[in-house]
């Protein structure tokens, strides 16, 4: 007999526990990567389950099938084109309605479907019961009750889709009837279509060129143009029939819907006490105590950070350098053992010893606040303030992830709706100084000319972020997106997905990040070996020695810095023989030197990651841009630092 | 969903206060991108005649919580803006 194949697609609104069923479905067999061509991310994976191997598709967590996002779309596509065997449908139990719209739109994708209505647990928190038996009867559809953070009913959720998919195709399930207005022009364009071959049903091509769906109409426009017409004249007459555009009508009563469905099969006892979640949601959104707790858990999450990466960073690298007098023994301390430990076992080293110590932490933290709901929450206090700069509050996440590392950061600003908001934040992020960069300006500034020139240059980063911020935003073509957010109730994060998370996370980084770093640290060796550096740091005196007015080693090693920032200080170290920095560069070259380090270039790893989201032009844009901008601020500032002096 | 009642002021949803209550009755925007954002309110439940209710507003012109369809939702302040709605009368 031969294996029995399937494709199960993963959908529903975001935050419903979608990414915890997945987790819990496919383990650590998964793949995560980009919709070709897309920034929006894609997961996979497979797991096998009653003879059948199962690949499984997690989509991404979208409220509509309107083309408006990317995300949107690419769901869309996919379910139509792709037609996977079986679509789960995530429904969150706690927010019937708005979850039952998507479902609605599902149905009229006529996909075979099961639903798995989630967070059963938080519904009855807040009083909600579902009677599964009337949804099931009312939908056509299989419902399976679950709570995924416990892993209650899952197992039950893939067999009844097994099961559905085993029956095959029944019956279509019942549709969502519109007013009379509606379903007679629907009816209409139906008709019209007879013979013309779609990706799509009928009816819901019927529908979504009524809604004006501009994706729809300029592909049936190509195969029957006459329809578009028609149906942009119905869409007429029943726009001047409610007063309201066609689409407003559509959706309304498709919410309409929703809401009696929902009515007919929940019951609900409201809580006399709010509770706790509900408690939380006030006190981290209020103005004075919602601020002070931003603040206070930012703190103490760098400050962990950075103190948990410190004390392991030192503890690893201690461990793996043991291991030099191993390598010098087998490639001897010439040529070529130079540049295999130097070049390539050095460049591991570096890696290993900020993903460990930094990274991992980092994500965990990160996931544990994005998966309880904080993050919304913080989005929802900063929005005012990323406004100025052409973004809106979810944004804040990415920049705050750059203070750790820039590279995760950078992918993080997948969350944003649009490409350009995607790249604006991309931008701004790679302004934010990382762990690294906090290295350079703690340990040069802030050790030798005090803490609040070390804070001043924090302050005079901020400035600069703001400013370009707002400069790209008027300079990118397009407008800016306004916040419209979920604030979903605070819950406890299931720690498996959080750690599943996590270790697809630092994979993807590893993968990025690793290869570029040895390249490059053998590269560099090379170029030291072969005495290319002293050249180099000769070539670009000019710009280092005579506008920048630092010492002309400084060439070399920012230049080193581009493999991870903080390595230009330590390398700075290393050539000019003291660590000791007071004796060697006076007080201005310090604040200039750090200036520079800052600002002007991503390191290898962020480029790498720009790359994968945004192509070659753009990253090697943005390159440029700070290094000419780190460099004409470096120079000014030691123009006007030498003056007050 | 024509309006039959004059006596109820239409007002934007900004100039509720903190716990008033009151009907989605149109949205203001503009052409072009102004659709995407139209369609992006309605997909997350602010249809005409969906009652809506302001749970707080974040301080500087921030974004307003709201309730609709028993979720909550933040929305930016300069959307919010151009909400309409029938504030409903004690």
């Amino acid at each position: 007999m031969n294996e029995k194949k399937l494709l199960i697609a993963l959908a529903g609104n975001a935050n419903v526990g979608k990414s915890v069923i997945f987790n819990y479905l496919t383990g650590l067999h998964q793949h995560i990567g980009n919709w070709p061509g897309k920034t929006v991310e894609r997961a996979e994976g497979t797991l096998r389950f009653r003879g059948y191997t199962i690949d499984i598709v997690d989509l991404p967590g979208i409220y509509s099938l309107s083309t408006y996002s990317l995300e949107e779309l690419v769901s869309r596509k996919y379910i139509a084109v792709e037609r996977p065997d079986m679509v789960i449908n995530v429904v969150d139990a706690s927010v019937l309605e708005r979850n039952l719209f998507f479902t609605l739109q599902l149905m009229e994708l006529e996909t075979p479907m099961v639903i798995a209505l989630n967070q059963m647990d938080i519904a009855k928190g807040k009083g909600i019961q579902i009677d599964t038996v009337t949804l099931e009867t009312v939908l056509g559809v299989p419902v399976m009750p679950t709570v995924a953070v416990k892993g209650i009913g899952i197992d039950k959720l893939l067999e009844k889709a097994i099961e559905a998919v085993e029956k095959g195709p029944v019956k279509k399930p019942p549709q969502v009837m519109y007013g009379e207005e509606v379903e007679k022009r629907v009816g209409v364009l139906v008709g019209k279509m007879k013979g013309v071959q779609l990706v799509y049903p009928p009816r819901y091509v019927a529908i979504k060129l009524l809604e004006g769906d501009e994706e729809i109409e300029q592909e049936i426009g190509r195969i029957a143009p006459e329809v578009v017409s028609v149906a942009e004249k119905l869409a007429g007459e029943i726009e001047s029939l409610h007063g309201h555009g066609c689409s407003t009508v559509i959706t309304s009563e498709r919410y309409e819907a929703a809401g009696c469905i929902a009515r007919a099969a929940q019951k609900l006892v409201p809580p006399i006490k709010p509770t706790s979640a509900e408690r939380l949601h006030d006190l981290t959104t209020h103005k004075v105590t919602g601020y002070a707790i931003l603040i206070f858990s930012l703190l103490a999450v760098f400050y962990s950070i950075f103190t948990f990466g410190d004390f392991t960073s030192g503890l690893l690298s201690g461990w793996l350098y043991g291991f030099e007098p191993f390598f010098t023994g087998v490639f001897g301390t010439g040529i070529v053992g130079t540049l295999v430990w130097g070049g390539i076992v050095e460049g591991l080293i570096a890696g290993i010893t900020i993903v460990l110590p930094y990274i991992v932490p980092f994500y965990i933290i990160l996931y544990f606040l994005e998966n309880s709901g904080y993050l919304s929450r913080i989005a929802f206090l900063m929005d005012n303030v990323m406004h100025k700069m052409g973004l809106h509050g979810k944004a804040f996440i990415p920049m705050m992830l750059g203070f750790g590392c820039n590279v995760p950061a950078c992918l993080g600003c997948r969350i944003m709706e649009t490409r350009r908001e995607k790249l604006l934040a991309a931008f701004v992020t790679t302004l934010v100084p990382c762990a690294a960069c906090t290295v350079i300006i703690l340990g040069l500034v802030g050790r030798f000319l005090g803490a609040q020139w070390a804070l001043a240059i924090y302050l005079f980063d901020l400035v600069i972020i703001f400013a370009l911020g707002r400069l790209a935003f008027k300079v990118v073509p397009g407008e800016s997106t306004a916040l419209i957010m979920e604030m979903h109730d605070y819950r406890w994060p299931h720690t498996e997905t959080i750690l599943k998370q996590t270790w697809f996370r630092v994979a993807e980084f590893i993968k990025i990040a690793f290869p570029l770093i040895i390249v490059g640290s053998f590269v560099l060796k090379l170029a030291e070996v072969s005495g290319v550096l002293e050249n180099i740091a000769a070539v670009l005196s000019p710009v280092t020695v005579v506008w920048l007015g630092l010492p002309a080693i400084t060439g070399v090693t920012l230049i080193f810095g581009v493999l991870r920032k903080e390595l230009s200080l330590v390398m700075l170290g290393a050539l000019l023989g003291t660590t000791n920095f007071a004796l060697v560069l006076s007080p201005v070259q310090m604040v200039v030197f750090t200036l520079v380090a800052m600002l002007y270039i991503p390191c290898i790893a962020t480029i790498a990651a720009l790359i994968k989201d945004f192509g070659w032009k753009k990253s090697l844009f943005i390159t440029v841009f700070e290094i000419a901008f780190a460099v004409l601020v470096g120079g000014i500032a030691f123009r006007l630092l030498t003056l007050l002096t | 969903m024509k309006k039959e009642n004059s006596e109820k002021r239409e007002v934007a949803l900004t100039a509720l206060k903190k716990g008033e209550t009151g009907t989605v009755s149109s949205i203001k925007a503009g052409p072009g991108k102004g659709r995407i954002f139209e369609k992006r309110l309605m997909d997350m439940g602010l249809t005409p005649g969906t009652k809506v209710s302001v749970v707080k507003s974040a301080p500087f012109h921030g974004p307003i919580e709201i309730r609709v369809r028993s979720s909550r939702l933040a929305l930016g302040r300069g959307m919010a803006e151009r909400i309409f709605v029938e504030k409903e009368t004690e």
